[in-house]
């Protein structure tokens, strides 16, 4: 009688052992669910570098009627070899590192 | 007029070497060659000035862009004494009329032949104008790639 007692108490504890681990399992099978959702996070890092370029192509492009005409455009091209010629000529005449890289005002460098 | 190719040379020499060209009037706007055409001869600019292009995409559009110009007294052309004996570039005469002496490469030669100092001299000034040149669009070219370099850098 006392082995059958004895044995029903170790079945209550046993019965009392399992059903405290399963839910000690059940919540960290629910926190690992949860860290499962936090490597969404990267996910959104990796969402930044395409919102950066587009970010870049968003720039608005210039209106037809807003550019220049073409023959201004070319205008200001041959005023920049002008320029960058006469820097060049000065440099060959006068070698030196600074008036290798001196500025000129032409729009196509600033 | 003096003429940068026969720098150095007698007046008689350079008579000689005026007197194997032909003067040609080149109206304002007209071409006096074309990039890739055969080169056989080179001018000498007397009059006007001649607008040395090159092609380039702008806007979609292929457009002669300015290059380089030339003006009275000096060589356009020296192509014509140099292989593959084809123009690199497009010559223009530009707003005013153009007066050139064009000296044929043939020409050129058998007189060298004939006159070996006076061929030694037009070559050694030809090199100055080349080296020139070289020079000068080496300078170009280091100073855009510095503001390619800078731009890039950013």
């Amino acid at each position: 009688m006392e082995m059958l007692l004895m044995g029903l108490c170790m079945s209550v504890f046993g019965l009392g052992i399992a059903a405290l681990a399963f839910g000690a399992a059940t919540r960290s099978q629910s926190s690992d669910s949860n860290s499962t959702v936090q490597p969404q996070l990267p996910l959104v890092k990796a969402v930044a570098p395409a919102r950066f370029f587009s970010d870049r192509v968003a720039i608005p492009p210039v209106a037809p009627h807003q550019q220049v005409p073409i023959e201004v455009l070319l205008l200001q091209i041959e005023n920049h070899v002008r320029m960058e010629q006469a820097a060049a000529e000065v440099f060959l005449a006068f070698p030196s590192q600074a008036r290798l890289h001196s500025k000129t005002s032409s729009p196509f460098v600033n | 007029m003096t003429h940068e190719l026969l720098n150095g040379l007698s007046s008689a020499e350079a008579k000689q070497v005026l007197g194997l060209g032909t003067r040609l009037i080149v109206p304002a706007g007209t071409e006096l060659f074309r990039l890739g055409d055969p080169a056989d001869r080179l001018f000498l600019t007397e009059r006007g000035r001649i607008r040395l292009t090159l092609p380039m995409q702008v806007r979609g559009r292929e457009q002669d862009v300015f290059v380089e110009e030339r003006s009275p007294g000096q060589t356009v052309g020296w192509s014509a004494l140099i292989p593959p004996y084809r123009f690199t570039l497009t010559a223009t005469a530009a707003v005013l009329e153009a007066e050139v002496i064009a000296l044929p490469r043939e020409g050129l030669r058998e007189y060298f032949a004939a006159n070996p100092a006076a061929g030694h001299k037009i070559a050694l000034n030809l090199a100055i104008v080349i080296g020139h040149r070289l020079q000068l669009f080496q300078t170009m070219w280091v100073r855009e790639m510095q503001r390619t370099v800078e731009v890039r850098s950013v």
